[in-house]
């Protein structure tokens, strides 16, 4: 018997193909858009844990209370055997240094006088060849003119800086500002590349320089505002990351020293724990809506399906079939044909996804002339969740379909179905 | 499988002040009312009758496929007005075949699985289904169409394959309605040849429905329906 359903199963292209077509394309629809709100979501967590969190940094406890002020006279001194046992205790960590500072940039004209000034954001990190902030920044992909430091006090300028203090390459630009313990500090750097961040508030007040020149500068030889930590392949991971932050801070327990190493999680900085949870709750939200949409969309294909079918299931009562038993069969089909469906169309959101997460990497390359850090390339990323989310709108709106339309069997007298047989 | 068929009569149906009325909008019409009839085992009888007269809902009754509004409808001594839906499955499977004027042969499948399909209900190993099957189909002469589609042979020979399909599980009754409205005269005579000889051969008990003169030239006893009431009742 299911040798025979079967069968006409696999022959009616109507009742087989077409509706495993219509839940393949639901489903891989479905499986995309989780894995393009994974992706966007990845877009901005990597983007802030690039520039401003880490996955997760160490500060002073003193400077974690005035976080918002970046003060510099309240960085971790004895950086070097700090930074050290970080990578004793988290060896896969990637450990850095970074700082962030204020200062005021002055461009003299060929007599000394200042031409043009400006307040600045300063942003050092470790431009040696080779080093992981190289690439993690990817600064050298997105320089619009000019070229990288690669010598003492050499400066880039985010592009709209750069047109602000109207610099050209090679131009000297002095820095005002003042040291660790706030004396007045001055230097002369050469101005050697524009940077476009993509981002204005970056592009127009951010200014470059390595990490060297600015513990010179500030005074902080062995002493660092922020130390930031990424995990293995800068790959995000709340949990991992939660568990770090804990053990580390529990081996500070003891201490009342107050300024005692201490380390946050990307969450717990610039409000960004809400903001995940808000774009988490919303993504769900968004994810659930449009499974109930592609539910209801297939969910109408199993429905007509059932409907279309009256005719032979008044046949098969006539022979001898019970309605339940037809109703059963009805069912098993819409599984059958959901879980193919489901299959398929997993294999297909999942191809898709990949695709975009591999090609929406590339994307400024692809695309020539866009080179910004902060860009709105469409971008994928391939989930565990989408394996499985699939196969509600597949199987279970199928199932519901052919439920409901199989109703009308019990529903309908037997003679009406006869009366659809176009007798 | 024979042991709920009352044997001690010979009345294989038996309608009893049968009356049916279909709900139409707001009210109901009545397709038939007080019916009395007792067939009896190996009748040719066919159900005349104009339009509208009741003959297709009065088939129906006797096939289980409806239950009336009031009277009992006896197959051989049972009531199958009160069986479940399981149970009145059974009963066609077992005991009714039908044949329609459109043949309603299930398009995908073969000639041979049309046959094929109450067999497979009666749970027949697939030895005894082919058996039966071929047998079936040599009856009305088509052993030699059997891996065809039904799309790809003609009307009279569809029909001839709806009767094997009646006939191949060896059912007590059939019911025909209008089993040759769509054929030309040809192939009519050829059905009710057939189906006579099955009666004659077999023993089974045929009831039809017609407006066939055809048809009527071969049924021992004609009964006339006329607004859902028995007009006429005789016996050639
Ligand atoms: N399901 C139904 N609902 C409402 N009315 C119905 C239904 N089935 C049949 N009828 C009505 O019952 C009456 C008898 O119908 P029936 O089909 O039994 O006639 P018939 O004698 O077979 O006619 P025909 O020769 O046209 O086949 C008709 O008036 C028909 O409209
Ligand atoms: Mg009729």
């Amino acid at each position: 018997m299911f040798e025979f359903l079967f069968k006409g199963l696999i022959r009616d292209k109507s009742r087989s193909l077409l509706p495993v077509i219509v839940v393949s394309l639901g489903v891989s629809l479905s499986v995309f858009f989780v894995g393009y709100i994974e992706g966007m979501m990845g877009d901005m967590v990597d983007q802030n844990a690039r520039f401003g969190t880490g996955h997760m940094k160490v500060m002073t406890r003193e400077y974690v209370k005035n976080i918002a002020q970046k003060p510099l006279d309240l960085s971790i001194l004895e950086a070097g055997k700090v930074i050290q046992e970080l990578d004793k205790s988290y060896p896969e960590v990637d450990w850095v240094k970074r700082f962030n500072f204020g200062g005021i940039l002055d461009v003299p004209d060929e007599n000394g006088q200042t031409k043009t000034q400006g307040i600045a954001g300063g942003m050092a990190f470790d431009m040696t060849e080779g080093n992981s902030d190289l690439r993690r920044l990817n600064i050298a992909n997105n320089i619009v003119e000019g070229r990288m430091p690669n010598g003492p006090f050499e400066m880039l300028l985010g592009q709209g800086l750069a047109k602000r203090m109207n610099v050209k390459i090679g131009d000297t630009i002095t820095y005002f500002g003042s040291t660790m313990d706030g004396s007045m500090s001055f230097q002369n750097f050469t101005y050697v590349g524009a940077v476009q961040f993509g981002l204005s508030v970056m592009d127009d007040k951010t200014f470059l320089i390595d990490i060297k020149d600015a513990e010179q500068i500030l005074d902080m030889e062995d002493a660092v505002q922020e130390i930031y930590g990424y995990l293995p392949n800068d790959i995000y991971d709340d949990q991992a990351i939660e568990e770090i932050k804990n053990t580390y801070n529990a081996s500070f327990a003891e201490s009342d020293d107050e300024y005692a190493p201490q380390m946050l999680a990307l969450r717990d900085q610039n409000g960004l724990s809400t903001m995940l949870d808000m774009v988490n709750t919303m993504s769900s939200a968004f994810t659930f809506f449009f499974i109930i949409a592609m539910s209801i969309v297939l969910w109408n294909t199993g429905l007509l399906g059932g409907l279309r079918r009256y005719t032979e299931f008044g046949i098969r009562i006539a022979i001898g079939e019970s309605k339940r038993d037809i109703y059963k069969s009805l069912l098993l089909e819409s599984v059958i044909v959901g879980v193919i469906g489901s299959v398929f169309g997993t294999i297909l959101g999942l191809i898709l996804t990949f695709y975009l997460q591999e090609v929406g990497i590339d994307m400024s390359d692809t695309l020539g002339n866009s080179n910004v850090l902060f860009s709105n390339v469409i971008r994928a990323k391939v989930v565990p969740t989408q394996f499985w989310i699939g196969f509600f709108p597949g199987v279970m709106a199928t199932f519901l379909g052919a439920l409901l339309s199989g109703r009308g069997i019990f529903k309908r007298q037997t003679s009406e179905l006869f009366n659809e047989l176009g007798v | 499988m024979q042991n709920h068929i009352n044997m001690n009569t010979n009345n294989i149906i038996e309608i009893q002040n049968v009356t049916k009325r279909f709900p139409v909008g707001e009210t109901e019409f009545t397709a038939l009312s007080n019916i009395n009839l007792k067939i009896q085992k190996g009748e040719f009888t066919g159900l005349i009758g104009p339009s509208g007269s009741g003959k297709t809902t009065l088939l129906n009754l006797i096939g289980a496929l409806d239950i009336p509004s009031e009277g009992e409808i006896l197959i051989s001594g049972k009531n199958v007005a009160v069986k479940s839906d399981a149970e009145s499955a059974l009963l066609r499977n077992e005991h009714i075949g039908f044949i329609f004027q459109s043949y309603n042969l299930l398009p995908v499948y073969s000639i041979f699985e049309n046959v094929e399909f109450p067999l497979l209900l009666q749970k027949k190993s697939k030895a005894e289904r082919k058996e039966a099957v071929m047998q079936a189909l040599d009856w009305v002469g088509l052993s030699d169409i059997a891996n065809k589609k039904p799309s790809q042979i003609s009307g009279g020979q569809a029909q001839r394959v709806a009767i094997a399909r009646s006939i191949v599980k060896k059912p007590d009754i059939v019911l025909a309605d209008e089993p040759t409205a769509n054929l030309d005269s040809t192939n009519a005579y050829k059905i009710m040849d057939i189906l006579k000889k099955l009666n004659e051969e077999l023993g089974i008990t045929f009831m039809f429905s017609s407006h066939d003169s055809k048809v009527i030239e071969y049924l021992r006893r004609v009964i006339t329906l006329e607004d859902g009431k028995v007009k006429n009742d005789e016996t050639k």
